[in-house]
């Protein structure tokens, strides 16, 4: 068994041409590829071979991008348990990924990898043919060696796609490369963060502030005293959308049925029992839990999410980036629990409740960072993190 | 101790729009089993529901109809349960933010007063899958047929503000002839295409308590609507007397025995708000758009009928209620008919002749200007009204102008004086008996007569024509 492909697409385009033709895609196997076993990294789903291609799956291969095969993803792409994410890029075999960043699995998979990661604002790419689990949160992201690359993808697959009714409606964005100039430009940095963090983390977190002050930008102090609630948001508000979400999981079209059942509600409970592994059905019930008894908390979780995002887009307008840590070095590498699974998430997951595009860039210190910027700030991202990789326009 | 029953309705209606509510499937679901179906409508991973544009615009159209508010933010939730009809757990539904709010039918009550009936609010929601119970051999089966998964559907629910059967069935005929006159529905409770739920309690007479109610479903036509309900106050009223308490639930109502038996409830999950489907905004712009396309409502164009051709107000509403009727009936005007004319013969003649034949008036082969030349052949005396309904017969099977048939079939009514009176003179001296009658100021022996004479022509001869040639003839011989 391949220890990083799920699967692997022997069958080579005759002849590709376009922006992307020097390119191999490495994607998930919850991104449709039609004919491939999109299969989601989960039982619920075994044998199921997609019907369509994902849209982003269908521009990248226009553009004369290769697609090489799918990656071992933990179940439905939630949390990073059986991830292989970054390894294929880490061993040169291809030059892009595409992962599912739910919580922060994409970014925190590029840490690991030492690889650069990107999550586009919610709604630039098309989420057709995306077997998701967190409709509202979740976002295809990309990782790769190269910043030049992440864009070119972009480039290729951004735009309104009328199979997504949950895209906004009108032009594709410019995502063309703009000239950073560290002297017009503000980074801030969230004060309430800095102060919550242990003290070692917090010195090469300061250092890198550092860094960026000698390169010439302004580092700016900034207040959110809400920024944690953001977990807490993310993980009411995601289980209920999971539990929904993963409701047509029923084993009877595909999936592992179980044989015993004397009837529907029977297999129904059995098979789902079989499918799913504990993490994810002790989120599913989670969000069951928020559905059936617990309604007014979920209410509760969505006015909050309304407010942290107006309160984030204020933030966003007082810099012209944000930084921020991407791990919590006191989370277990290998959580076992749902509630140790989020602790991984607490310095990424505020960027799938807003929805705001957010870089990670891997650093010599192996923690590497996060930045972000308002909601349309993809390209500048991009720009930004070209020049401190010592590639962009100057 | 008297009663009073407090009901709300709550009516689903089918859209009879082309395709689904979420995907471009061809909305027919009697087509061969599982044929109008693809990802979205059978929910495959990686499938994203897209809101039918069609859809959205003929359940506001319905809305207006009904004088309910469109409200400019809209959005479908997710109600949560799990059964085979449902492959994704959830039916997509407007739980929190319905289409509309308010709105109202006016009714006529049973005496003879105007009564206004609430409408609380309607929404838009898809319709489940089908299950097929079958016998394979001997073995029982259940089959899912998705033609009908993510059909269109609105659910009407009105305030409790009915009291009686005649409320319910009043409204539901009122509604019916609404929706349909906007297009938006056939509403046939036969065909199942409107659906009609009651909530029943009961209070001493009064009172404005609210008790328990209890909810009957499976009425099949309007008359079932009213018995259910005539039979579920008696029912709750007996046993609110015998001291019985009124406990939460449904029941079904049977047709056959014409009672109401207990079920059980279906589970009712949570609704949750849908995060695919994008929320509905409509601009005022935009639904003052629709509302300029609301054709002339039924009690509006019944008024104006009145006004208009001197109809009385039970002949107006009759005519005005269906939409077909009433532009058959003024397209007959068009053509010259006089409106009284045109409302005899369309309903009591055209309607009943289309109903047996299985016709609907827009595909009849009787058009109004055929009729309508028919009838003003009638009008100019050149047929009588004997040959007039026979011809009518022959308008249905054939493509020929009515003029074309009259002279064919030799319908034309003979008003020649001299063929006439001669045809008389032949009566009277045949009939010897009935002149003697006359003479003895027997008064019926001229109609006796008249027939005579009719038959005498083949029923060709104009009766105006023979009354007043035989009346001279006989007067003459009382002088004689
Ligand atoms: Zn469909």
């Amino acid at each position: 068994m391949d220890s990083v492909f799920f699967y692997r697409n022997n069958i080579k385009a005759a002849s590709r041409s376009g922006a992307l033709q020097k390119i191999k895609i490495a994607l998930q196997p919850n991104i449709s590829v039609a004919g491939w076993p999109t299969e989601t990294g989960s039982n619920a789903l075994a044998g199921f071979k997609a019907l369509e291609n994902a849209t982003v799956a269908e521009h990248a291969v226009k553009a004369g991008a290769q697609l090489i095969g799918y990656t071992r993803m933990s179940e439905f792409g939630f949390g990073l348990k059986n991830s292989m994410a970054g390894s294929v890029l880490q061993k040169k075999a291809a030059d892009v990924e595409l992962v599912l960043d739910l919580a922060g699995e994409a970014r925190l998979a590029a840490l690991r990898a030492g690889v650069c990661g990107f999550k586009p604002r919610y709604g630039l790419l098309s989420r057709f043919g995306l077997a998701g689990l967190i409709p509202s949160m979740e976002a295809i992201s990309i990782l790769s060696m190269s910043i030049k690359n992440i864009r070119g993808i972009l480039q290729a697959v951004a735009g309104a796609d009328e199979r997504d009714s949950s895209m906004p409606e009108g032009k594709t964005p410019d995502l063309k490369p703009t000239k950073i100039d560290p002297k017009k430009i503000k980074i801030g940095v969230i004060k309430d963060i800095l102060r919550e963090m242990p003290a070692n983390e917090r010195e090469s977190f300061e250092k890198k502030l550092n860094e960026l002050e000698k390169a010439g930008f302004a580092v700016k102090e900034l207040s959110f005293p809400d920024f944690s609630q953001f977990l807490a948001v993310h993980q009411i508000v995601g289980s209920v959308e999971a539990s929904s979400c993963a409701g047509r999981y029923d084993s009877v079209r595909y999936g592992k049925r179980e044989p015993q059942a004397k009837n529907w509600n029977e297999m129904y409970l059995s098979s789902r029992g079989a499918a799913f592994g504990t993490l994810l059905k002790s989120y599913l019930i989670q969000g069951a839990y928020f559905q059936f008894e617990s309604y007014a908390a979920y209410e509760n979780a969505c006015r909050l999410r309304a407010r942290l995002v107006a309160q984030m887009k204020n933030l966003t307008a007082q810099a012209d980036f944000i930084i921020l840590p991407a791990v919590n070095q006191a989370a277990s590498e290998n959580p076992a629990t749902l509630a140790e699974t989020y602790t991984q998430f607490i310095y990424t997951a505020f960027a799938n409740v807003t929805g705001q595009p957010v870089l990670f860039l891997p650093d010599k210190s192996g923690a590497g960072f996060q930045f972000t910027a308002a909601r349309l700030g993809d390209g500048q991202l991009l720009s930004l993190g070209e020049y401190l990789q010592g590639g962009g326009e100057k | 101790m008297e009663f009073e029953a407090v009901i709300g309705l709550e009516i689903h209606i089918e859209l009879n729009c082309a395709t689904k509510l979420f995907c471009d499937c061809p909305n027919n679901p009697g087509d061969e089993p599982n044929v109008n179906t693809c990802p979205v409508c059978l929910w495959f991973p990686g499938a994203s529901p897209r809101l039918s544009r069609a859809a959205l615009e003929k359940a506001a159209l319905l809305c207006l109809g009904l004088n309910a508010e469109i409200q400019p933010v809209s959005a479908f939730d997710q109600k949560v349960y799990y059964y085979p009809d449902l492959p994704k757990g959830y039916q997509l539904s407007q739980a929190h933010l319905p289409l509309s709010r308010g709105g109202w039918i006016d009714i006529t009550d049973e005496d003879g007063s105007a009564k206004r009936l609430r409408i609380h609010h309607i929404h838009m929601e898809e319709d489940v899958a089908k299950l097929v119970h079958e016998m394979e051999g001997r073995k029982p089966v259940s089959l899912v047929d998705f033609n009908r998964a993510g059909a269109p559907l609105v659910e009407i629910v009105t305030e409790p503000d009915f009291r009686t059967p005649h409320h319910a069935m009043e409204f539901l005929k009122a509604l019916r002839a609404q929706v349909r006159n906007v297009g938006s529905s056939e509403c046939s409770m036969e065909n199942g295409t409107m659906r009609a739920d009651a909530n029943i309690s009961i209070r001493t007479k009064g009172t404005s308590q609210m008790n328990t109610k209890v909810e009957v479903k499976n009425m099949n036509s309007v008359r079932h609507v009213g018995d259910a309900i005539a039979y579920e106050i008696s029912r709750q009223s007996a046993a609110a007397q015998a001291g019985e308490k009124i406990v939460l639930h449904t029941r079904l109502w049977d047709p056959e025995k014409k009672v109401t038996t207990p079920m059980r409830a279906k589970f009712e999950g949570p609704c949750v708000p849908d995060p695919c489907v994008p929320v509905i905004k409509l601009s005022k712009k935009e639904i003052e758009e629709l509302r300029a396309r609301l054709p002339e409502m039924p009690a509006d164009r019944a008024k104006r009928f009145v006004n208009q051709y001197g109809l009385s107000a039970e002949e107006a509403s009759y005519l005005s209620a269906d939409a077909e009727i009433a532009v058959y009936f003024e397209n007959l005007i068009k053509e010259g008919v006089a409106p009284r004319a045109a409302m005899h013969w369309l309903t009591t003649q055209l309607m009943p002749a289309a109903k047996d034949r299985n016709q609907e008036l827009s595909q009849a082969k009787v058009t109004p200007a055929r009729l309508a030349a028919l009838l003003k052949m009638l009008a100019r005396d050149e047929i009588n009204a004997n040959a007039a309904r026979e011809v009518l017969a022959h308008l249905f099977a054939s493509d020929e102008s009515p003029e074309a048939i009259v002279s064919a079939k030799g319908f034309k009514q003979v008003s020649d004086r001299g063929e006439i009176d001669s045809l008389i003179d032949k009566v009277l001296a045949d009939q010897p008996g009935a002149v003697a009658d006359f003479k003895n100021g027997q008064g019926k022996a001229l109609g006796f007569l008249i027939g005579q004479a009719m038959q005498a022509s083949g029923g060709k001869a104009n009766p105006k024509v023979i009354r007043e040639i035989l009346t001279k003839k006989l007067e003459a011989l009382c002088k004689a």
